[in-house]
């Protein structure tokens, strides 16, 4: 059938166009320019696989913590206050991990975030205060906290058994062989199903017959090529994290249902969508995800001070903006923050490796934030502009006119 | 004519890029001191051709003069220094400065508050013979209070027209005799008024002259002496139209089955004690003027109103207090403010058309089915003739009419059964008004119920099979479509002739 699978082409192309797929273009060319730099200054190699996974495990954290920061910003919200959530994680994983063991030391970890999600939504969906002004305060309230449990010291898993546990919660690699195969057979298993839902639905199996099709020849490539994948386990948990969440944002109706709440929540409400059901929810999976990267980041120093990850939510943000984000809703992709956030940390390690000096970093970063909102906002004028010229003066329908005098 | 009129429009017509022309060839001659009255229906080119005169537009075709010459404003700073200032609907004064300040908002100087400026104020208060504390925060004000401070920002700045559009919407009894005082008063001293109103009483004996507005066009100009209400209204409402659009429509018998039944609904929004039943077939108008509480009542019965209390049943059945329940229930809202209320900006034509009925078009009520919401928006498209390059289209691209089909589109193929529509043919050009129209036709056809809420009454005459009038956020007034005419919706929700309504109730 033509007209889909030229509505199908159009998509992509809109996908690819510089406007919407910026952000990993201008990753592109940033690892490009570091690269080149690199080779021209008789530095090591850039492109080494050691220096990629260390990029990917740099940025794991704050990664993680865009991408729930992205489903805030597109439920129509915003949150301040994942920092000072995930510091207090934190505190409280460091805290219990002795005396209650790893795992339920984590659910309680885990809860305290949960709960600070939960008090956020509530009080802005329910009691109808702004949300900039509710996380501003909570995240000035959650520090506090942090200093009381902490009492203003830094605290540290002592006991070696709970050091052991948390080293193996976050530090050194997994090996995963025969990517290629691995790679097959979830596309070779997507096929299959794509078709048979294809079917049902009365259309044709084409695009599923064509995905097991790659599939195949993957796993057949596989033995060939033989390539393994080794990463850091946060850049693994980042992985799953941001896969899960893009395919229930773009492939769910749940997903749907969320943009449509942060674009217009009040169209959305009388369509009889539960609004304040996905803000809140929103904001809970936000204090959700903070509390595992507070548990991440207690894990890998294996000890916490009380200003620990201060500032770290203006980061996220920056990488959510990057991502073409937008602050007022029903926009964003997670996986486009998520590449926000390596641009952000392939600048700082580019800053190191070409042992730039960091007295110029900042000043770049915030060039680059603020130039990539510009293209954004830029891009998205142009394109308005271009749809009402498109669409053109619409005939006007002649009605008689009416004007002897009446009565 | 021996004086030079002070605000001459000659020719004047006004054209949007999305096609909408909302005025034609249209004039007024406002004189120097005179009070002005401009009326018309909802959507004749009032508010066009304000927004013209305060330089917000600029006219597509014909001039504006002032004092004689031609003028042409860019901007509404313009027009204020030209000696125009215009009060809007909803007042914007800076709510958290006193009223000192705001009636010299837009004065010159480096200080915010000089003490010369005191006695300027205590002066225009003794041309307006009115008391108002100078230092009381405008935050804290009655909105006749605020109408006034605004007529003195007006007048601070020297204005010699000053344009009203519907001063007194939203104000009380008390607050409009102020209104009309000070008006009179300063008509007295020179100061011309180009005056809004959809009150027609008001504009019969306030003003000079009148100029009648329908469909972008001036049909009838004068002095409102040679006016009496009847006159009026049929010059607003246009007779030959509503000869060639309405239909008779039998009622529906009464002893059948009841889809749609509300009982004793109210609100703090504005509803007050509405009860009424709707069969399968009837249409129902809702008739009243702007501010009545029609929307509201269809906010309370729809569920978007969380403190509404009354009980609302379809097919017997109690609906909780819910939009989603509603939708649940087969209830459908097509409302007032389409862009703000009815269509998601950020997404194509498709996904705005699944939006009500998504689970049920998704792989086990989770994972949408895009193929059947792209054939669910194609489908729409194609019945309701909606212009448009493709389903991928965004709905911010469309023109009013067909961004309202989109609206419609949602809730044609979900099972919806109770439809109701909020001002739906508003901002919609005549095509695509009588193609929503035949729409509400067939919705009551295949056995829906529809309530209709309009304030151009012709188009209630034009669809509905009964008539509610609606007040005050009551229902005043009910009548079989084919008994009433338009002057007797307008009399009644005017308030008028109450006297007959009670036996008819």
């Amino acid at each position: 059938m033509p007209p889909e699978t030229s509505a199908r082409r159009s998509r992509l192309s809109a996908a690819l166009r510089p406007g919407s797929a910026g952000v990993v273009y201008a990753l592109v060319l940033i690892v490009a320019v570091l690269a080149v730099l690199s080779a021209q200054l008789g530095r090591p190699n850039y492109l080494s696989p050691t220096n990629i996974t260390n990029i990917l495990d740099q940025s794991s954290l704050v990664a993680i913590l865009a991408v729930f920061t992205t489903v805030v910003l597109i439920s129509g919200n915003f949150d301040l206050s994942i920092a000072s959530v995930a510091a207090f994680s934190a505190a409280t994983a460091l805290s219990l991990v002795s005396s209650l063991g790893l795992p339920l030391a984590m659910v309680v970890a885990l809860g305290a975030g949960l709960v600070c999600g939960l008090v956020n939504g509530v009080i802005v969906q329910l009691v109808g205060i702004n949300a900039f002004i509710v996380t501003l305060g909570t995240m000035t309230a959650v520090r506090g906290l942090v200093l009381i449990l902490t009492d203003g010291r830094t605290i540290t898993a002592k006991d070696p058994e709970a050091q052991q546990a948390l080293i193996g919660l976050q530090s050194g690699y997994w090996t995963v062989p025969q990517v290629l195969a691995i790679a097959g057979a979830v596309v070779l298993v997507a096929g299959v199903v794509v078709g048979l839902l294809a079917r049902r639905s009365g259309g044709s199996p084409l695009r599923g017959g064509l995905a097991v099709a790659a599939g195949v020849v993957l796993i057949a490539l596989s033995p060939v090529l033989g390539y393994e994948l080794r990463l850091t386990k946060p850049t693994y948990y980042l992985l799953v994290i941001a896969a899960v969440t893009w395919v229930v944002l773009r492939y769910t109706v749940v997903g749907r249902r969320l943009y449509a709440v942060g674009s217009n929540a009040e169209a959305a409400r009388l369509s009889g969508i539960n609004v304040n059901r996905y803000k809140i929810g929103a904001f809970v999976l936000n204090g959700l995800g903070s509390g595992f990267v507070g548990v991440l980041f207690a894990a890998k120093l294996l000890a916490i001070n009380p200003t620990g990850l201060q500032g770290t939510e203006l980061t996220v943000l920056a990488a959510a903006i990057l991502g073409g984000t937008s602050l007022f809703g029903g926009f964003g992709s997670v996986l486009k923050s998520v590449v926000g956030a390596l641009i952000l940390f392939t600048l700082d390690n580019g800053f190191n490796v070409l042992n730039l000096g960091a007295n110029y970093q900042g000043l770049i970063v915030g060039t680059v934030v603020i130039v990539a909102a510009a293209i954004y906002t830029i891009a998205g004028r142009q394109r308005q502009v271009r749809r009402v010229r498109d669409s053109g003066p619409q005939p006007v329908v002649p009605e008689p006119t009416k004007q002897e005098a009446l009565g | 004519m021996v004086t030079t009129p002070l605000l001459s429009l000659e020719g004047v017509g006004k054209s949007f890029p999305n096609g909408t022309v909302a005025l034609r060839d249209a004039r007024l001659t406002v004189l120097p001191g005179s009070v002005h009255g401009l009326v018309g229906a909802n959507g004749a080119g009032k508010s066009t051709m304000i927004k013209i005169i305060a330089g917000a537009h600029t006219p597509t075709t014909g001039t504006v003069r002032w004092k004689g010459e031609e003028a042409v404003w860019r901007d509404p700073g313009a027009a204020r220094n030209a000696g125009i200032a215009t009060i809007m609907q909803h007042v914007p004064l800076a709510p958290t400065l006193t009223v000192l300040e705001n009636v010299f908002l837009g004065a010159p100087g480096p200080w915010r508050l000089p003490r010369a400026r005191r006695a300027e104020f205590a002066r225009l208060l003794d041309r307006v013979n009115y008391r108002i504390d100078p230092d009381a925060e405008v935050a804290d004000l009655a909105i006749g209070e605020r109408q006034m401070v605004a007529i003195l920002q007006a007048l601070a700045t020297g204005a010699e027209l000053v344009v009203m559009d519907e001063p007194t919407a939203s104000l009380a009894e008390g607050e409009r005799q102020v209104v009309f005082e000070v008006v009179r008063r300063l008509s007295a001293q020179g100061t011309a008024f180009l005056y809004v109103s959809h009150f027609l009483d008001e504009v019969l004996s306030l003003t000079g002259q009148v100029t009648v507005l329908r469909d972008g066009t001036v049909v009838e100009e004068g002095e409102t002496a040679g006016f009496d209400e009847d006159r009026l209204v049929q010059a607003i409402v246009g007779r030959d139209l509503l000869a060639v659009e309405r239909r008779t429509h039998a009622p529906v018998e009464a002893g059948g089955p009841v889809l749609l039944s509300v009982r004793s609904l109210s609100s703090p929004e504005g509803v007050r004690e509405v009860s009424f039943e709707v069969r399968p077939g009837e249409v129902i108008g809702l008739a009243g003027l702007l501010g009545s509480g029609r929307s509201e009542i269809l906010h309370a019965v729809y569920g978007a109103d969380a403190r509404a209390r009354g009980e609302v049943l379809v097919d017997g059945r109690q609906v909780r207090r819910d939009p989603g329940a509603a939708v649940a229930a087969g209830m459908a809202l097509v409302p007032e403010d389409r862009n703000a209320q009815g269509l998601v900006g950020a997404f194509p034509i498709w996904k705005n058309i699944s939006l009500p009925g998504l689970a049920s078009l998704s792989f086990g009520r989770v994972l949408p089915n895009e193929r059947s919401e792209t054939e669910r928006a194609a489908r729409a498209i194609e019945d309701l003739g909606i212009v448009c390059p493709s389903p991928e289209a965004m709905v911010t691209e469309l023109s009013g009419g067909n961004a309202q089909k989109v609206v419609f589109g949602k809730w044609l193929y979900g099972g919806a059964r109770v439809f109701m529509l909020d001002e739906p043919t508003a901002g919609v050009d005549v095509g695509a008004k009588a193609d929503i129209l035949e729409l509400v036709r067939r919705f009551a056809a295949q056995g829906g119920a529809v309530l209709v809420v309009s304030s151009e009454f012709e188009e209630i005459l034009a669809v509905a099979t009964r008539v509610l009038v609606v007040r005050e956020g009551r229902i005043v007034a009910e009548r079989p479509a084919h008994e009433t005419s338009e002057e007797e919706l307008l009399m009644l929700a005017n308030g008028f002739g109450e006297g007959d309504v009670h036996d008819a109730a």
